[in-house]
C-alpha cells in the first residue's frame, strides 16, 4: 500500500532525564518508540512498518549531544551526536578520520544536521555507514537500562536487518572508541549507484597500523557493510594480511578473501554478484590507500 | 523601471520572474490560502495491475468522523481523454494499474481522508496482467480494453478494436526489400527503453470548487489549463463557459502536468460537496505510478547502407508499453512513426509503430515525446552502421543528415536547417577523433556524437491567442495562455512584445497566473510550441496595438502613419522629427486641436496564431504533403571515462548544439540546453522504474536514483545555430525538448568507444557495465 500523505498521530515526549525514559518505556511497552533525529523512525511510521503510541525524544538528555577526547581514555560520543557534528570535530578529524569520514558520507548536508550515529547503529541497518567504522575502531556501545550502565562491544550489538541486543527498557547513550593504535591509518569507501546521497550497495572500512607482534609487521582490520545481515569483520583477510609483506598482490587476495566471505543479497539496489565483486574492488582500494598512509613518513592517524 | 532594455529580442535579458522566485514570493499552486472551508481528498487505489472490481463498500469510510463525501465510478461514468477517451476518472467495472483509482474520499482533514480510504472496501477478482508490450501484441493476451472500438477517438488515431492496439502508425516509403541486396553493410538489433518518470520538485496538486451557481473553478499545477478545461468539462457535462482553470507557477512539468490525470480526480470529489474547495495532491510515490509515466520501447531496427557511406533503407517496429490508458500516448506512437528515421534521408523505410496497452501505470508526454526512445535505438544503429561500414561516424551523419529541400521520410519537405552545423560544431568542441590518455590504467576512454530531430507532436491546428493591453504610464500588461514552467515562457512573451511595439522590456507585465475566465486561449505548453506559436501570437498582438496606437498619432499629427514609428516608448516620426512619448495617450487617447474632441482611447491589441497548413498522413504509408509544423535538429557528444573495476561511467564532457531558428533569449537556450543534457544524462546512468508483478518497486527517491551536481556532467558545452523558421517569431523555432533527446545514445555510443560494447537496453548503470566487462 501507499505511503500516508502524512504521519499518523501519536504523543510526542521530550525526555529530560534518562529515569523518565525508564519509566516511559516500562509503561508503554512496545506502544513506545525511541527517537533522536527521526529521519530513520518518522519515515517507517510514515510508511506504516511501525505505528507507536508514544515516541519519546532522547536527543536532549545530558550529554547525548556531546564529543569528548581523551589520549588515554579514547572518544566518547554521545548518542545523539549528528553526522555534520562528528564530520566536523577536531579531535574526529584528528584521530579518527574514518569515523568523520563515514558520517560525511551519509544522505545529504541538511539531513546530516538531523541524522545522529546513535540512531544510525540503533536502527540496525546492513547499510549503516557509520557501523563497519565502528568495527574496527573497536567501537562500544553504551547501553542505559533499569540496571544502570553497561557497555556492548559493537561485534555483539547487531542481531540481524534492524536488530540489536537491546532488551526493552535499555537505550544507547554513548558510543565509545579506544584509542587508535599508534601510526594508524582508516578509510572508509562507500559505493552507491550515484556518487551523492544514495544508501551504500557496498561500503568497507579499513583500518590499518604498524604492529611489530605480527609477521607482515603490519595489521589490518577489514568490516563490510550491505553485503550481510550484519557488518562483517573478515578474520581470513585479516589474517592473510598480518601474515605477508603488504603490497598490490597480498592485498588483491585479501580483498579476494573479503568478497568470498561476504554473502550479499540480490535487491533492488544491486545484485548479490556486483555487490561481491565490489567488496573486491574497494577492500583492496582501501588496503591501498590506507598503505599508502601509514608508509607516509609524516602520516599519522 | 532603472534599467531600459530596447530591442530586447536576442538579448539575454533577466528572467521577468527571477525575483519573484528568488524571493520565494512567487505563489505556487499549494501555496494558495483557502480558509477553513478547505477539504481534502484521497484516493483509494488499486493494488492490483488487472482486476475486475466485485464489490464496493464506502460505507465505513462515511462514518469515519470528518468525512464529507465518497466518489465512485457511478458518479463519474463518461470517459476522458486527449486523443482517445478510454479512461473513466474513477473505475466503474476494471482496473488497469496498481494505483488506478476507484475512489475519492473527501473529509475535513488530509490524515482523515486518507484515514477513510483505507476502510473503503473494494473486493477485487484478479485477471491475468499485461506487463510486456510483446506480450500485448500476442493475439491471445489478455484483453484491456474489450470496449476499444466503442472509444470516441480523434480520426489520425487509429485504435485496433478486439486487440491491446490503440493506435498504429506505418510508413512505406519506397522499397525496402528490395535494397537490402543493395546494401554493402546490414545491422539489426533490439533496444529497450524502460518507464521513467519526470520527478518534477513540485508534485501534483489540484484545488476543486463547484459553487452553487455552476461555476466550477479549478486550480492545480498544469501545463495545460485549457486542454484541462476542456476535457473535464466535456466529461463532467460542464459548459467550458462554467469552468474555470487557474495555473499559477510550476515547479516543473517535463511533460506530467500536461493534460488531464489526477486533476480530474479533484473536480469530481468537489461536485459531492458545493460551494467547498477540495485539495487533492500527489505524494512523491504517488507521483511515480498515479500520474504519469514515460513510455516504455522495445524498438527493432534494421538499416543498411552502402560502401559510399549513404543510408538505403530503414526497417523498425516500435512496441510502445504505453499502460493503463493512453492520454498521450497514441499520439507519441504516431510522431515515433513520422520521425521514425531520425534526421536522415532515407529512401526506403518500413516502419510499424504500435501504440499497446499494458497493465502498467498510465504513459505520458514527457520531455522529448518519443524522440529520446527512438532516438536510443536510431543512434546506435548509425553507429552500428557507420561501423560496419568502416565510416566515421561524424563523418557518416553528415553524409546522410536531412538537409532543407530533402523529401523526408513522410513525403513533407525538409525546410532550411542547421544539422549539419550543429554536428560539426559539438564534433570540434570534444575534439572529436583525438584519442584521450584515460586518468588511470584501470579506466578507458570514449567519445560517442549523436544527432537528432523532433517536430511539435500535436494535432494539426493548436491555437495560440495573446492580448497586449496598455495602462496609463506606457507600461503594458500581456496576457497570454502558456504556462510558465520555468523553461522562461514569461520572459520570453514579455521581450516579444516589447520589440514589436518599440517599447523597452522592463516595461512589459505578464499577466499571470493563466486563467481560463480571463487569459486568452492557448492550447498547451508543450511540444516545445510556446516561444514559436505563442509568441507568434504575441507577436501579432503587439504590432495590433501598435498600429493603433500609430493611427491615433498619424491623425493627430497629420502624417501618414507610415512616416512613424515607435522607438524606446515613444513615438516618433521620420518625416517631422517629431516625438511623442506613449505616456497616458494609450489610454486617454489625444485631444484635437482647438478643444473639438478626443480621439484614441484605451489601447488593446490583439494577435492569434495557429498553423493552418498541416495536412492527413495516408493511414497506410504514412505519406502525405506535410506531417508537421516544422523540425527542431541538432546534436550532442560526449566524452566519457569508465572504471574497469566499479562499471560507473564518469561524464567528462558533453556537447550540445541546436538550431533554434533565433534565439529570442540567448542565456535562456543554455540554461534550457543544460538542463535537458542533465535529465537526458540521468535517464541514460540511473533511472528506470522498475516493477514486480506489475507493482512498482523503487517508487520514492530511496531508490529511485537521479542524477546530482556532483554527477553530473564536468563539462556542458553549449551552443546554438540560427538557420531561421519561415514563420517562427524572427525565425525562432523550439528547443524546449530536445536537448534531451540526443543525450543518452550519445553516451551509449561513447562508451561503445571507451568499451568495445553496445548496450541496448537503458538506463547504463554501473552494475550493468561492470557484469558487462566481465563477460567480455
Ligand atoms: C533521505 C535519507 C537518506 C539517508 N541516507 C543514509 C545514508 O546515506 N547512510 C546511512 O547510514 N543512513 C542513511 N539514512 C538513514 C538515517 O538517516 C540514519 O540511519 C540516521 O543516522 C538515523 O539517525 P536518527 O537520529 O535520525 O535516528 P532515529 O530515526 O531517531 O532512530 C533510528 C532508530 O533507532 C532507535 N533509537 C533512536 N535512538 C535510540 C537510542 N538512544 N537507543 C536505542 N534506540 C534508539 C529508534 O527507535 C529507531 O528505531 C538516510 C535516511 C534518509 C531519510
Amino acid at each position: 500500500m501507499l505511503a500516508r500523505p502524512g504521519l499518523v498521530s501519536f504523543d510526542y515526549v521530550r525526555a529530560r532525564t534518562p529515569g523518565e525514559v525508564v519509566q516511559l518505556l516500562a509503561e508503554h511497552g512496545a506502544d513506545a518508540r525511541l527517537m533522536m533525529g527521526g529521519t530513520d523512525l518518522l519515515v517507517r511510521i510514515r510508511d506504516g512498518a511501525v505505528r507507536p503510541r508514544l515516541v519519546v525524544d532522547l536527543k536532549h538528555l545530558p550529554g547525548m549531544r556531546d564529543i569528548l577526547y581523551q589520549q588515554q581514555a579514547g572518544l566518547t560520543v554521545g548518542a545523539a551526536v549528528t553526522m555534520n557534528q562528528l564530520a566536523r570535530h577536531p579531535a574526529v578529524v584528528a584521530h579518527y578520520p574514518l569515523l568523520a569520514q563515514a558520517a560525511n558520507s551519509v544522505a545529504s548536508y541538511p539531513l546530516r544536521n538531523r541524522a545522529t550515529i546513535g540512531g544510525n547503529l540503533c536502527n540496525a541497518s546492513p547499510c549503516a555507514d557509520t557501523a563497519p567504522p565502528s568495527y574496527v575502531l573497536a567501537g562500544r556501545i553504551v547501553v542505559h537500562g533499569s540496571a544502570g550502565e553497561q557497555e556492548v562491544a559493537i561485534a555483539d550489538f547487531f542481531r540481524g536487518p534492524g536488530q540489536t541486543v537491546l532488551q526493552p527498557g535499555q537505550f544507547v547513550t554513548a558510543i565509545r572508541f579506544p584509542p587508535s593504535p599508534a601510526a594508524a591509518s582508516g578509510r572508509y569507501l562507500k559505493l552507491g549507484r550515484n556518487k551523492a546521497g544514495d544508501l551504500a550497495i557496498v561500503s568497507v572500512a579499513v583500518l590499518g597500523f604498524p604492529d611489530a607482534s605480527a609477521p607482515s609487521g603490519y595489521r589490518f582490520r577489514i568490516a563490510l557493510g550491505a553485503v550481510a545481515p550484519v557488518v562483517l569483520r573478515v578474520p581470513a583477510a585479516e589474517e592473510w594480511l598480518a601474515h605477508h609483506p603488504p603490497g598490490a598482490e597480498t592485498f588483491a587476495r585479501a580483498a579476494d578473501l573479503a568478497a568470498a566471505a561476504a554473502s550479499p543479497i540480490d535487491d533492488v539496489r544491486a545484485s548479490a554478484d556486483y555487490r561481491r565483486a565490489m567488496v573486491r574492488t574497494l577492500t583492496r582500494r582501501g588496503l591501498n590507500a590506507v598503505a599508502d598512509t601509514i608508509a607516509a613518513p609524516t602520516g599519522s592517524a | 523601471m532603472s534599467e531600459q532594455t530596447t530591442n530586447p529580442v536576442g538579448k539575454s535579458v533577466p528572467r521577468v520572474d527571477a525575483y519573484d522566485k528568488v524571493t520565494g514570493a512567487a505563489a505556487f499552486t499549494d501555496d494558495l490560502q483557502f480558509g477553513p472551508g478547505l477539504l481534502f481528498g484521497r484516493a483509494v487505489r488499486s493494488p492490483y495491475p488487472h482486476a475486475l472490481i466485485k464489490r464496493l463498500d464506502v460505507g465505513p469510510a462515511l462514518e469515519l468522523r470528518g468525512v464529507k463525501a465518497v466518489v465512485t465510478g457511478a458518479d463519474t461514468p463518461g470517459f476522458i481523454g486527449l486523443y482517445l477517451k478510454d479512461r473513466h476518472i474513477f473505475c466503474t467495472d476494471r482496473v488497469r494499474y496498481v494505483g488506478d483509482p476507484v475512489a475519492g474520499v473527501v473529509a475535513a482533514s488530509e490524515e482523515i481522508a486518507e484515514e477513510a480510504a483505507r476502510r473503503v472496501v473494494v473486493e477485487y477478482e484478479e485477471l491475468p496482467a499485461v506487463l510486456d508490450p510483446l506480450q500485448a501484441i500476442q493475439p491471445d493476451a489478455p484483453l484491456l480494453h474489450p470496449d476499444l472500438g466503442s472509444y470516441d477517438v480523434v480520426p489520425f488515431i487509429f485504435p485496433q478494436p478486439g486487440t491491446n492496439i490503440s493506435n498504429v502508425f506505418r510508413v512505406r516509403k519506397g522499397d525496402v526489400e528490395g535494397a537490402w541486396a543493395q546494401c554493402d553493410a546490414v545491422v539489426a538489433d533490439t533496444y529497450r527503453v524502460p518507464h521513467i518518470q519526470h520527478v518534477p520538485i513540485e508534485p501534483h496538486v489540484a484545488i476543486a470548487r463547484w459553487d452553487l451557481s455552476g461555476e466550477v473553478t479549478l486550480w492545480s499545477s498544469t501545463q495545460s489549463p485549457f486542454a484541462q478545461r476542456d476535457l473535464i468539462a466535456h466529461t463532467l457535462g460542464i459548459s467550458q463557459g462554467d469552468m474555470r482553470v487557474i495555473g499559477n507557477y510550476i515547479g516543473g512539468g517535463f511533460g506530467s502536468k500536461a493534460g488531464v490525470s489526477m486533476e480530474a480526480l479533484a473536480v469530481a470529489m468537489a461536485r459531492q460537496v458545493p460551494g467547498r474547495p477540495v485539495k487533492v495532491r500527489m505524494t512523491r510515490e504517488e507521483e511515480f505510478y498515479c500520474c504519469f509515466v514515460r513510455q516504455g520501447l522495445v524498438a527493432r531496427v534494421k538499416i543498411g547502407g552502402t560502401k559510399e557511406g549513404r543510408i538505403l533503407a530503414l526497417q523498425v517496429e516500435y512496441y510502445w508499453d504505453a499502460g493503463a490508458y493512453t492520454e498521450y500516448g497514441v499520439n507519441i506512437t504516431r510522431a515515433a512513426g513520422y520521425s521514425s528515421t531520425g534526421p536522415y534521408n532515407i529512401p526506403n523505410v518500413k516502419t510499424d509503430s504500435y501504440c499497446l496497452y499494458t497493465n502498467h501505470p498510465v504513459g505520458g508526454p514527457m520531455r522529448g515525446f518519443g524522440m529520446p526512445e527512438i532516438h536510443w535505438s536510431i543512434e546506435q544503429s548509425v553507429d552500428q552502421l557507420a561501423e560496419a561500414l568502416a565510416i566515421d561516424p561524424v563523418a557518416f551523419r553528415q553524409r546522410n543528415c536531412v538537409q532543407g529541400g530533402d523529401v523526408i521520410v513522410t513525403g513533407m519537405t525538409m525546410h532550411p536547417h542547421g544539422l549539419s552545423e550543429c554536428i560539426e560544431r559539438v564534433a570540434q568542441r570534444i575534439d572529436w577523433g583525438k584519442k584521450e590518455v584515460p586518468s588511470a590504467p584501470h579506466k578507458r576512454r570514449g567519445k560517442g556524437v549523436a544527432a537528432c530531430w523532433k517536430a511539435p507532436a500535436m494535432p494539426p491546428n493548436p491555437g495560440s491567442e495573446a492580448w497586449v493591453r496598455f495602462n496609463e504610464d506606457a507600461t503594458v500588461s500581456v496576457g497570454v495562455g502558456g504556462q510558465e514552467l520555468g523553461q522562461g515562457a514569461f520572459t520570453v512573451a514579455a521581450q516579444v512584445a516589447a520589440e514589436a511595439l518599440g517599447i523597452p522590456y522592463e516595461w512589459v507585465r505578464i499577466a499571470n497566473p493563466v486563467d481560463t475566465k480571463y487569459s486568452p486561449y492557448e492550447w498547451q505548453t508543450v511540444a516545445s510550441r510556446i516561444t514559436w506559436s505563442m509568441g507568434n501570437a504575441v507577436k501579432a498582438a503587439a504590432e495590433d496595438a501598435r498600429r493603433q496606437i500609430l493611427e491615433i498619432v498619424a491623425r493627430y499629427w497629420d502624417q501618414d502613419p507610415g512616416d512613424l514609428d515607435i522607438r524606446g516608448g515613444e513615438v516618433v516620426s521620420s518625416k517631422s522629427e517629431q516625438s511623442l512619448s506613449l505616456r497616458n495617450l494609450v489610454v486617454y487617447g489625444l485631444p484635437l486641436p482647438d478643444d473639438q474632441g478626443w480621439i484614441g482611447g484605451p489601447i488593446i491589441g490583439r494577435g492569434k496564431f495557429m498553423p493552418t497548413y498541416v495536412t492527413g498522413l495516408d493511414p497506410e504509408t504514412g505519406q502525405g504533403a506535410r506531417a508537421v509544423v516544422h523540425y527542431t535538429t541538432g546534436a550532442q557528444a560526449a566524452e566519457v571515462e569508465v572504471d574497469l573495476e566499479t562499471g560507473r561511467v564518469e561524464l567528462l564532457c558533453i556537447a550540445a548544439a541546436y538550431d533554434v531558428g533565433k534565439a529570442i533569449n540567448p542565456e535562456q537556450v543554455h540554461a534550457q540546453l543544460e538542463g535537458g543534457v542533465v535529465q537526458g544524462a540521468s535517464s541514460a546512468l540511473l533511472e528506470a522504474l522498475t516493477f514486480q508483478d506489475g507493482r512498482p518497486v523503487n517508487a520514492s527517491f530511496v531508490d529511485y536514483r537521479i542524477m546530482t551536481a556532483v554527477d553530473a556532467p564536468q563539462r556542458i558545452l553549449t551552443d546554438f545555430v540560427e538557420v531561421p523558421q519561415d514563420d517562427g517569431p524572427w525565425g525562432a523555432r523550439g528547443v524546449g525538448e530536445h536537448p534531451m533527446i540526443a543525450t543518452a545514445p550519445a553516451i551509449a555510443n561513447a562508451i561503445y568507444d571507451a568499451l568495445g560494447i553496445r548496450f541496448n537496453d537503458l538506463p547504463l548503470t554501473a552494475e550493468k557495465i561492470y557484469l558487462a566487462l566481465q563477460g567480455a
